[in-house]
């Protein structure tokens, strides 16, 4: 839109920051703790007079300088460079709002490396006094380099007053700073003792390599054990909304699960080879441990993505970069505002290739084509052209972690026909077709939901009379002065109310097409799992049985609205259903 | 519709960061030179094969991976200001060339990581450490020629229209005519400053062994007078290579650009007479100062290629400065420790 998109349709940005930020996000935690772990084990090792400790810490200085300083300080750039190319829009928000804040980040950044060189190559020659200062003063550094980029990354989740002030202080410290500030540190210093398991299994001396194991353990464990809580406690002022896109979302499910199985696995192995039997440790439980911990945060950090969905930056900027505040101008014409669409305006000529840059631009920040991350090519594959279409009008409903698609409804069409027509070879037909929408659905999605869903409207007609209904329809403006009075001719008038109190077409005189079960199941259901799913379910029921589960799908997912379509729809899908469940099974 | 992207809204008056980055930029610059020099003396005092030359290749090697680090620290705050001020050109043309830009990232770390081993493998390996480090002097140039490629393709928006058949971030410049001058000015320059820093940095070695010592002075010193002599022609043909209308804001069209190249010039032959006559100081004070002045010219020569496709960027109505004092506060506390940390190095050297 307002840039370029780096179009790699097989890898997806996603991946490319997976990639870069897991294993820096893991690097420079260490960098944080490890500075700790190596000050708090020098200064126990020169008061304990331990020789063999203060060996032990140079030499972990060394590896420590040669992981958290190279790899830690150019993955960290790297990460710049990645959400540049990935996420432009995003990252001048970030520049733009915080660049004193990264500045200052800067400074610390600075002074980390000066006081690691002296740390490491001053080691022997320094003042005993002078050198523990200049580790204190590593660790405090890194320390508020963490503090400093704690509250940029906290601002993209949790924006807080920012968005409504825009002032640096607000977005900084927001909501979810202190929890995660603690949390993140807590998680650095256990990264400290796992990287020290590399080094203890250089130690020569058995008996005092199972005691620096052992040390190296408890850092583990004490770190866990607020780990824990902090993490519980971030969790807790998380916004309801994030909260319910981690209940919903199937990946952060998948993420939670991966979460939870690498800490439990951690704390057994930790335990049972570092603190437990010290003797068993080796390289194969030191990379064990460290795998565990890498996954531990690699799902903390997925799901902390994951949860801003459909957001990169909450309730400011969509994860495909659009802006909420730009949506409503958007709508009048996506392509048509966008600097980089090889496509402005849509004809019959263009159509998929129009449906191909909007897909660029809406969908491929989360989406790889025949890649492994979030296949659309799989997702897609059970659609027909007008489930589609269907789909790309509730996708955001559906799907709460999903942005809205943004746009006019020809580019609703041209990206449907992209995703099925282009990419699985089905029928695209451009001309709206109206079997499964009667007069009354099509007055209430046009005169209605442009506002407000249609439950509001449903729930407001409860237990009233359909004149009743009419003439709360004539006189929408005493109920809200926002609304209009229904204007409509009285045919349609007695076709919306009666579509509201869910009274079938015919009943209210009007003539409708036939309703065909199949193209009903088609747009209703396909969309989101394939068709054998559906009859397999049905194979044992009733007709009376399947129309009850289709009138209540919320029972069975909480992701799936239950069927909300007129009585004849809902026989004339019931009986598809029935027909088919029927004959996949012979 | 014009490709360039609408830029965020500035949070205080545009003056503060042109500050910034003309101020950090040249330090950048300085570390980058000290770098790509220490790297070019290192190879060459290696291949030698004299016991002196090899004993200042050692030294060579010791201070590489620190003058690495340095230079990726001292990168980040123009890199940033950059973006502040011209993020919308900079992100447009960094995805274009995606691929190459990204590469960056791991072809710094095998450069690094080489420079490394090369330092701590340095006795151990003898010989066969050259080909390690010639390795990361490679990469060293593929990298400066990958920014080349950045810098000059982000003020070039005409070239932008090739992403259109590019998508993949699979562009380079290299039809850019002021791609192969800029390039090899930067690179040469380096060459030149380094060889500078080398023989400033002899100094340090005086004590320990004198004749690392004289030999890190002449060939520092050496190397920068003819690289020098070569970045005079170099800088014609650059000048050369730009478009009419930026080249002629350097021959009177602009008083600034003016008065900054013929400052220049006067810069250049002052530090040639200085290298010829070895007074060090005195050429290093005005080569720092010289590389203050060409960066300045190459902000016009931006800012002229720019004034073609201006899009406007505004300021946040209500300016707020306290974070810009949160910077200043830290800034001021984090070089009072790094003094500290110095002077305490430099009192446990002296025991």
């Amino acid at each position: 839109m307002n840039y370029p998109v780096w179009y790699l349709p097989e890898v997806g940005g996603g991946m490319l920051m997976a990639i870069i930020a897991i294993t820096h996000v893991f690097i420079s935690h260490f960098a944080v703790g490890g500075g700790l772990y190596l000050v708090a084990t020098e200064y126990k090792a020169r008061r304990d007079n331990d020789f063999q400790m203060l060996e032990f810490v140079k030499k972990h200085s060394k590896f420590f300088m040669l992981v958290s300083m190279v790899y830690g300080g150019v993955t960290g750039v790297g990460i710049w460079f990645t959400i540049g190319l990935i996420q432009p829009d995003a990252t001048a928000d970030l520049i733009h709002t915080f660049v004193f804040g990264w500045a200052a980040e800067w400074v610390w950044f600075l002074v980390e490396i000066v006081a690691l060189l002296v740390y490491y190559y001053k080691f022997d020659s320094m003042d005993e006094g002078d050198h523990l200062r200049v580790g204190l003063i590593y660790f405090v550094a890194a320390w508020l380099s963490l503090f400093l980029i704690n509250g940029i990354i906290g601002f993209m989740l949790t924006p807080g007053e920012w968005l409504t002030d825009g002032n640096f202080w607000s977005g900084f410290f927001n909501p979810t700073f202190w929890p995660s500030l603690w949390f993140r540190f807590a998680v650095s210093t256990l990264l400290a003792g796992v990287f020290a398991f590399f080094t203890t299994i250089f130690i020569s001396s058995a008996k005092f390599r199972h005691k620096m194991t052992r040390y190296s353990s408890l850092w583990c464990l004490g770190s866990m054990a607020v780990v824990i809580p902090t993490g519980y406690w971030y969790l807790k002022v998380l916004p309801s909304a994030t909260q319910e896109i981690f209940s919903i979302s199937p990946t952060i499910a998948n993420s939670v699960k991966v979460g939870a199985f690498s800490t439990a696995a951690f704390i057994v192995l930790v335990t049972l080879f570092t603190l437990w039997k010290p003797a068993w440790h080796n390289m194969v439980s030191a990379l064990l441990v460290a795998i565990c911990a890498l996954s531990m945060m690699g799902s903390f950090e997925w799901i902390r993505e994951a949860g801003r969905r459909p957001f990169v930056v909450n309730n400011y900027r969509y994860s495909n970069g659009i802006p909420l505040a730009r949506v409503n101008e958007l709508n009048q014409g996506f392509l048509a505002n966008s600097k980089w669409s090889l496509v402005g305006e849509i004809n019959s000529d263009n159509l998929t290739q129009a449906g191909e840059e909007l897909f660029k631009f809406q969908c491929y920040a989360c989406h790889t084509l025949d890649g492994f991350n979030n296949d659309i090519r799989v997702r897609t594959a059970t659609s027909s052209f007008n489930a589609m279409v269907k789909y790309l009008d509730k996708i955001h409903d559906r799907r709460p972690f999903m942005p809205p698609f943004v746009g006019t409804a020809m580019e609703k069409k041209a990206l449907a026909a992209y995703l099925v027509g282009t990419l699985h070879g089905k029928e695209v037909t451009v001309e709206p077709h109206n079997h499964a929408i009667n007069l009354g659905q099509h007055l209430l999605d046009e005169e209605c939901t442009s506002c407000h869903g249609s439950d509001i409207v449903k729930d407001w007609a409860q237990g009233m009379t359909l004149d009743q209904v009419k003439q709360g329809l004539l006189s929408l403006s005493t109920i809200d002065a926002s609304m209009d009075d229904y204007a409509g001719s009285v045919s349609e008038l007695e076709a919306l109310a009666s579509f509201i109190l869910g009274i079938p077409p015919a009943n209210v005189g009007r003539p409708v097409e036939s309703v065909d079960g199949a193209a009903q199941f088609n747009d209703e259901c396909t969309m989101c799992h394939d068709a054998q799913t559906c009859f397999d379910w049905a194979v044992d029921k009733t007709s009376n049985e399947i129309s009850e589960g289709l009138l209540h799908l919320s029972q069975i997912s909480s992701s799936m609205d239950d069927f909300a379509g007129t009585k004849a729809e809902l026989e004339a899908m019931t009986e598809f259903i029935k027909k088919e469940a029927k004959g996949g099974t012979q | 519709m014009s490709l360039v992207p609408t830029p965020e809204v500035l949070p205080i008056a545009r003056g503060y960061f042109d500050g910034l980055l003309l101020l950090t930029f040249p330090l950048h610059l300085l570390l980058m030179n000290a770098m790509i020099g220490a790297m070019a003396l290192a190879l060459w005092a290696h291949w030698c094969k004299t016991p002196v030359s090899e004993r200042l290749a050692y030294q060579l090697a010791k201070i590489l991976p620190l003058l690495i680090a340095f230079t990726i620290n001292f990168g980040v705050p123009p890199l940033l200001f950059t973006q502040v001020i011209f993020g919308h050109y900079l992100y447009s043309s960094s995805i274009i060339m995606g691929v190459y830009w990204l590469s960056v990232i791991p072809v710094l770390l095998i450069m690094y990581y080489g420079a490394y081993l090369y330092d701590f493998k340095f006795w151990n390996f003898g010989r066969r450490g050259l080909p390690i480090l010639a390795l990361s002097g490679v990469l060293m140039l593929a990298i400066g020629f990958i920014f080349t490629n950045n810098m000059t393709l982000m003020i070039n928006t005409e070239a932008w229209q090739e992403y259109f058949s590019h998508s993949g971030g699979l562009f380079l410049n290299l039809a850019d005519a002021t791609l192969v001058p800029r390039y090899l000015h930067m690179m040469v320059g380096a060459l030149a400053v380094g060889g500078l820093a080398v023989a400033v940095l002899s100094r340090l070695w005086q004590q320990k062994d004198a004749e690392v010592a004289a030999l890190a002075m002449t060939s520092g010193m050496r190397l920068f007078f003819y690289a020098t002599c070569v970045q005079v022609v170099l800088g014609v043909w650059f000048l050369l290579a730009l478009p009419a209308n930026v080249m002629m804001l350097f021959m009177g069209q602009q008083f600034i650009a003016t008065l900054l190249f013929i400052v220049a010039l006067v810069l250049v032959v002052s530090v040639l007479l200085t290298a010829w006559k070895k007074r060090l100081g005195r050429c290093a004070w005005l080569t720092v100062t010289l590389l203050y002045v060409m960066s300045f010219m190459r902000a016009v020569v931006r800012e002229g290629y720019l004034n073609q496709h201006v899009v406007e960027q505004t300021v946040a109505t209500q300016h707020d400065y306290s974070p810009l004092m949160l910077f200043v506060v830290t800034l001021v506390i984090g070089l009072a420790l790094i003094a500290w940390m110095v002077k305490a190095t430099l009192l446990c050297r002296e025991h």
